[in-house]
């Protein structure tokens, strides 16, 4: 029992969050937004190992586990990612068979920015688009796939993941944004009203971690759990963000939005909340799983 | 990322559990806020001693079995799981015993931690005051120093199970004309030293669950001293980073009361609206994720971190996820809500108490306003004026 990334996985972690940061500027989001043509990074994803991060060494991936995957897919989110890299690299990739394998990275790597795909969406080819305006969805057909639990396993914990991520991103913009902003000749950040808004999101981010990490390694109930938690705080969290901000946060001005829609996007990604709510129903409240201490882990 | 159990593991939860179903008592003991409760809890640590399973983390020298945290969460599972009487000896346990652990001198640690273990004393905490509440650094009590004594004039209050224990952990200011934060030093004190008077103050339930405490010239001896003169501030944020942290509350008291709030509602559900379920499944779901939180935090303390001001995210979630959980078995519950025994109180009132003791969760250990504060201040940056 080590309920911790090792050493070398939170590098892996590490590396990716600065690479995100690093490349998915503001800057950069601003000109997707608008329609401008940007760096492709698939490249460089690859060069990192992030899309052969659950990939097989036959295939020359890292055959990483899903949890580490959520940690990059939780760095994603905090930078406001808009590429499908988790996607490709955490859902696609590891249900592959090997011929696919290797067509996935290579397809990946060679595209611009591929368009998210929503599955519950049903196929017509038609793109649409999205209140995320880094977002463009194709109408896909959700699929029989013989591994759907296991696609749908995959997706929800990266998806509450990046949540997590847009959360935690969320409030150190407000938490910036509270030092800087005065009122009544202080920052606004030192009034107990601001204090107690971002103290209450911080805590429910730590306490919904954890379970996205459960999930990915437990699968099941966990991951029902991990996403409404997810789909909570990042709700709460975009909320509170913009009351921080103020009318500048009802505005282009400051990049709050771009975070905000994204969350917002992703809360109704692989299981909106009725969805995962529903589960937990027929599980936990109609089901005859064990409940109780020393049931979450064993 | 590891999240097996070891075979020890298993062994050990199975050892745990055989133990506990051979000596739980049947009947649920009355409230350790009586004097016949306490006198049956105290009775009960002495059980549960005796077979070395009192504090299972603690050093074997002082009566515990050496073992890491990882095996003090698996017994709390087992613990409530049974549903074992709760600890009298909480605020000596898991409170002062850590403090004297890191503070405490080699003669302190054999005098005292033996008998917390036992159950032959048990302690009290005695911070507050009437004028020092959240404000904790407002403390007025003083101690002069005379000869091999302390003399402790002044008064605390809010003093949980003082008025039936042994002995309590005090804050005083022992510098004279200091004040705030500098000064103060951590005094263990005798409840029956002459000059100590003992108020009992009753509780929402009635019972004298804490007291107020007058020292009139309590005469105390210089060795029952707790780490540095003057700096018992430093001493006292050690406790109070184990109160709010980890040790107080682990995830098994609640998810034992979260099993039991989906049988409730199952019980229940045909004349509830439909809005419950959601209640209670956001209840569940709070105890799972306050137990893959503290396995992730146990994991880390393991490995060496320490708990600080990230503590009081803890003591946030767990006292505002109780009140969200018993006011869900109030809703539930109905007209029978207010019904705390005879044949149609549904489970003798145990709801009702458990609903008015989450009240003082976010109130006690700092209130959460406090906690609120030192999140915002210390982990998230924001300024303090």
């Amino acid at each position: 029992m080590d309920f911790r990334f090792t050493e070398n996985q939170q590098d892996l972690i590490d590396a990716a969050k600065a690479f995100f940061i690093g490349e998915n500027t503001a800057e950069r989001m601003r000109k997707i937004a608008a329609g401008e043509t940007v760096d492709n990074l698939w490249p460089q994803f690859a060069e990192l190992g992030l899309l052969g991060l659950m990939a097989p060494e036959s295939a020359g991936g890292l055959e990483q586990p899903l949890v580490v995957m959520a940690g990059v897919a939780e760095a994603a989110g905090y930078a406001g990612l808009p590429e499908p890299c988790l996607e490709i690299a955490g859902v696609s990739v590891p249900h592959a068979n090997e011929e696919e394998l290797s067509g996935q990275i290579t397809r990946a790597m060679r595209s611009e920015l591929r368009p998210h795909i929503d599955s519950s969406l049903a196929d017509s080819g038609e793109v649409v688009m999205s209140i995320d305006p880094l977002r463009k969805l194709v109408k896909a057909d959700s699929g029989n796939d013989q591994n759907i639990d296991s696609i749908n396993h995959h997706g929800a914990v990266l998806s509450a993941a990046q949540l997590v991520g847009l959360s935690q991103r969320m409030v150190d913009m407000s938490v910036e944004y509270a030092k800087d902003r005065h009122q009544f000749g202080k920052p606004i950040g030192s009034f107990q009203a601001i204090k107690h808004h971002l103290a209450t999101v911080y805590t429910q981010i730590e306490f919904t971690r954890p379970m996205v990490h459960l999930a990915a390694i437990k699968g099941g109930r966990a991951v029902h759990t991990a996403k409404v938690a997810a789909i909570d705080t990042a709700m709460m969290a975009a909320e509170t963000a913009i009351q921080v901000h103020g009318g500048m946060g009802y505005t282009f001005e400051v990049d709050l939005h771009l975070f905000m829609k994204r969350a917002w996007s992703l809360c109704g990604e692989w299981g909106d909340r009725n969805y995962h709510m529903k589960k937990l129903e027929e599980l936990v409240l109609e089901g005859d799983e064990p409940l109780g201490p020393g049931t979450t882990f064993s | 990322m590891n999240i097996e159990f070891t075979s020890e593991h298993t062994a050990f939860r199975e050892a745990v559990r055989e133990w506990l179903a051979a000596h739980v008592p049947s009947k649920r003991l009355p409230s350790f806020d009586t004097q016949e409760g306490f006198d049956l809890h105290r009775e009960w640590e002495r059980t549960l001693a005796k077979d070395k399973w009192g504090n299972v983390n603690w050093p074997e020298e002082y009566g515990g079995r050496g073992l890491d945290l990882t095996h003090w969460l698996i017994f709390e599972e087992e613990y409530y799981r049974a549903d074992a009487p709760l600890r009298v000896s909480q605020n000596g346990i898991f409170l002062l015993a850590p403090t004297i652990m890191e503070y405490g001198t080699d003669a302190q640690k054999a005098r005292f931690l033996p008998p917390m273990a036992s159950g032959a004393e048990i302690w009290a905490q005695a911070w507050s005051e009437p004028g020092a509440g959240s404000d904790m650094a407002a403390i007025r009590t003083k101690a002069v120093r005379d000869g091999e004594h302390y003399v402790v004039t002044g008064q605390k209050t809010w003093s949980s199970r003082a008025v039936f224990a042994d002995w309590c952990f005090a804050l005083v200011r022992t510098e004279e004309g200091s004040e705030r934060h500098k000064g103060l030093s951590k005094l263990l004190i005798p409840l029956d030293s002459p000059g100590l008077t003992r108020r009992p103050i009753a509780q929402l339930d009635g019972d004298p669950g804490f007291a107020e405490l007058f020292f009139d010239e309590v005469r105390v001896p210089a060795e029952n001293l707790l780490g540095p003169e003057h700096g018992g501030w430093g001493v006292a944020m050690a406790t109070a980073g184990f109160e709010r942290g980890l040790l107080l509350r682990s995830p098994a008291r609640f998810q034992a009361a979260a099993a039991r709030l989906v049988n409730l509602w199952r019980e229940h559900k045909d004349r509830l609206s439909s809005g419950v379920s959601e209640q209670v499944l956001q209840a569940w779901m709070n105890t799972e994720r306050f137990c893959a939180a503290t396995y992730q935090l146990v994991s880390r303390v393991q490995a060496g971190a320490s708990v600080s001001s990230e503590a009081s995210a803890n003591k946030l979630f767990w006292s505002e996820m109780d009140r969200h959980l018993h006011r869900t078995a109030m809703t539930i519950m109905g007209a029978k809500a207010e019904l705390e025994e005879g044949l149609d109180a549904i489970d003798n009132g145990r709801w009702l108490d458990g609903y008015m003791f989450s009240l003082a969760g976010p109130i006690y250990a700092g209130t959460n306003e406090i906690q609120r504060n030192i999140l915002a201040e210390r982990v998230l940056g924001l300024p303090r004026k």
